[in-house]
């Protein structure tokens, strides 16, 4: 079993190495930074390391910009998933020859980049935008719609929807049509069929889209930097404000490394939950 | 299929456990060990740093002297220009052919980037080695450049133009004997509104903070510039370091947070597009808003407004620093500083290039105020270590509710 051993470990060193270099190694860095304190001119100060900054992030004023991460983030899982369920429902049993097609159709916008996509939101939404200005046509009132909530849901939404949509696909290409058949022999309707045998067995599934979108949209700093307002804070933003405006990086890290202990609590649980209650 | 899974399972499995455990062992040494190192190592430039430059003792070393010239008594011969040059500078601020009668004059080839925030630039360049060559704070961010060893004193000798500045500005108690930075631009920040939408003669600070126009209006992203405001509307010295005068101006800003759309330096962006009726401005950009959007009119606050202006300098670590001086003499040059001033409407500090400047700019009072108001003006000076008071209070603001 010895080569069986070497194998495994030049298939996982290239893998292995990347994540110790890129995000190991990093995270130690972070955690080591938000121990520190600043210096007047914004460097960083090593000497006299205290958990003081974890101290400052539990402090009850970041509290809504935690909670409006969280909101963002969670409104857009939920409407991720409501819509890209039945999209990859569709591609996985009704695509047929053109899976491929329309599987590429749903990758095609990240050929664009992010920040210039978002920028196009801009454009649509904007007072004098486009949007407004064909509502304008039939006389409906302008709509203030950038700067807002729902423009860094929407916008998060668009943005994820294929993270969302790929694993949804995966999950329900990988169903047998032989066991949905079977209900229906057994008398059930197709809305029970879908409720008793798809919907579960696609669990999973969900499961695992939802936390591919919950994570990067907890930290997403672009969308609502450029399509929210002066309410919308993020932790992304206020990190960003810690790094280059207040130029306190032992907070900002500190903030950070919270982020990644939540996200990684977090995702752990539900991989667990997955596993247990849905798995079995 | 069957053939591609295993009859039985592998005799030592690679658990996702023991891998985990093994990463973070070697993540924990490694990273100690870099960390250490980038923070013991000893010169700022050289140091893959982690932050911005890591304030060290006497053993950063000085700045050549061959790159700037020794002064000396004997006449030497002009240094060689390098071949290229590397210009870190605010975007819309700069006339149009500036960079290519430059090039085409000395024959050298510029590299021309943006940024679109003080911040960000101070970051990019605090590390020591940016590649950049020449760049431009504001005077106020000139004596903490100067104390992270972050600039090279300027060769005056490669700068004859110098003397077109009035006497004003060639010795400005920021940076006396401009040994480090030479003035380009000077700005004023007051309020900008649309005329259509919002009526009435405004002449108050209160403006930003009436609910009618909620939703409508926006201030500038830069946390001195917004205390300052606070600050002049409650009547205390907008360089106070108070800390009871401080609460009070952020609670008035926090008040303030729920009108607001949006905190941005592209003011010129949101005014012409008509999401924001009424905006914390700088008074030159009104200048290139004017033409999409005739009706917007900016005024200065009876209460004070902010004076300030922008530098160029020589940075550390430059590559180029004959092609530097050049550049810099270039840009005070008079017919290429007027023609700065003709396009983006900031007025600069230089004297002769008065002469070819457009007469309308000098006429509107928006951009060019009277020597009278400007004596009313303040200036936002840097506060060293009380600096943290504004920051920690900044980051309070944008973090709430």
């Amino acid at each position: 079993m010895n080569s069986d051993r070497r194998r495994d470990a030049v298939l996982l060193a290239p893998g292995l190495g990347w994540l110790v270099l890129f995000f190991a190694v990093p995270l130690v860095m972070i955690f080591i930074v938000s121990l520190g304190s600043r210096d007047q001119y914004g460097g960083v100060v090593l000497d006299g390391l205290s958990a003081r900054n974890y101290g400052r992030a539990l402090e009850p004023d970041f509290l809504p910009t935690v909670l409006n991460s969280f909101k963002y983030a969670l409104a857009t899982t939920i409407l991720s998933i409501a819509i890209a369920y039945p999209m990859a429902y569709y591609i996985a049993r009704y695509g047929g020859r053109r899976k491929a097609l329309l599987l590429v159709l749903v990758m095609l916008p990240f050929w664009t980049s992010w920040v210039i996509r978002t920028y196009a939101w801009m454009i649509l939404l904007r007072d004098n935008g486009v949007v407004n200005s064909v509502l304008g046509t039939v006389g409906i009132g302008p709509f203030q719609m950038l700067n807002t909530d729902i423009a860094v849901i929407f916008g998060m939404t668009y943005g994820f929807l294929p993270f969302t949509i790929l694993p949804l696909y995966v999950a329900i290409d990988r169903l047998d049509p032989a066991l949905v058949h079977a209900a229906r022999d057994l008398y059930a309707s197709s809305r029970a069929a879908f409720i008793h045998v798809t919907l579960p067995l696609t669990m999973p599934g969900i499961v695992a889209a939802a936390i591919l979108t919950f994570i990067p949209t907890m930290g997403d700093y672009v969308t609502p930097d450029l399509l929210g307002g002066a309410q919308t804070t993020t932790v992304a933003k206020v990190i960003q404000t810690l790094f280059m405006s207040s130029k306190d990086w032992p907070f900002g890290a500190a903030l950070g490394f919270l982020m990644i202990v939540i996200t990684i609590v977090g995702t752990v649980a539900g991989l667990r939950f997955l596993r247990r209650e849905v798995i079995g | 299929m069957s053939e591609l899974h295993r009859s039985t399972p592998p005799r030592r499995p690679v658990t996702r456990r023991t891998v985990l455990r093994g990463m973070a062992g070697l993540g924990a040494v490694a990273a100690t060990g870099g960390l250490v190192a980038a923070c013991g190592g000893s010169t700022a430039s050289a140091a893959p740093s982690i932050g911005p430059a890591p304030t060290l003792g006497p053993d950063t070393p000085t700045p050549s002297d061959a790159a700037s010239g020794t002064p000396s008594a004997e006449p030497t011969p002009p240094p060689q220009p390098e071949g290229e040059l590397y210009v870190y500078n605010w975007a819309d601020y700069i006339g149009e052919d500036t960079i290519a009668t430059f090039e085409d004059t000395y024959g050298i080839k510029v590299t021309y980037d943006f940024f679109d925030n003080m911040d960000t630039m101070l970051a990019k360049v605090g590390t020591g080695n940016s590649g950049y060559d020449v760049t431009f704070p504001a005077s106020i961010n000139v004596g903490p450049m100067l104390a992270r060893n972050l600039l090279l004193p300027l060769d005056l000798a490669q700068l004859p133009n110098l003397v077109n500045l009035g006497a004003a500005w060639q010795d400005p108690a920021y940076d006396p004997g401009n040994k480090h930075s030479v003035p380009y631009m000077w700005w004023t920040t007051g309020v900008a509104y649309d005329t259509q939408k919002v009526a009435g003669t405004q002449t108050s600070w209160d403006l930003l903070w009436n609910p009618q126009w909620s939703g409508k209006m926006a201030m500038l992203d830069d946390y001195r510039e917004c205390f300052s405001a606070a600050l002049f509307r409650l009547g205390y010295d907008i360089n106070t370091t108070d800390d009871a005068q401080l609460d009070a101006a952020l609670a008035m800003l926090q008040e303030q947070k729920p009108l607001l759309r949006t905190y941005t330096t592209d003011d010129i962006g949101v005014l012409s597009t008509g999401d924001v009726w009424v905006m914390h401005a700088w008074g030159a950009d009104v200048y290139q808003v004017t033409p999409d959007r005739p009706s917007v009119s900016y005024y200065l606050p009876s209460e004070g407004a902010v004076r300030g202006s922008d530098t160029m300098v020589l940075l550390n670590g430059a590559k180029h620093p004959v092609a530097a001086h050049l550049f810099i003499n270039h840009m005070l040059d008079a017919q290429v500083a007027a023609a700065n001033t003709n396009l983006i409407g900031y007025m600069g500090p230089n004297k002769a290039a008065e002469q070819y400047i457009d007469p309308a700019i000098l006429a509107d009072p928006t951009v060019n105020p009277s020597p009278e108001t400007v004596a009313t003006l303040q200036e936002i000076l840097d506060l060293g270590a009380d600096e943290v008071k504004y920051t920690d209070r900044w980051t309070k603001l944008r973090a709430g509710a």
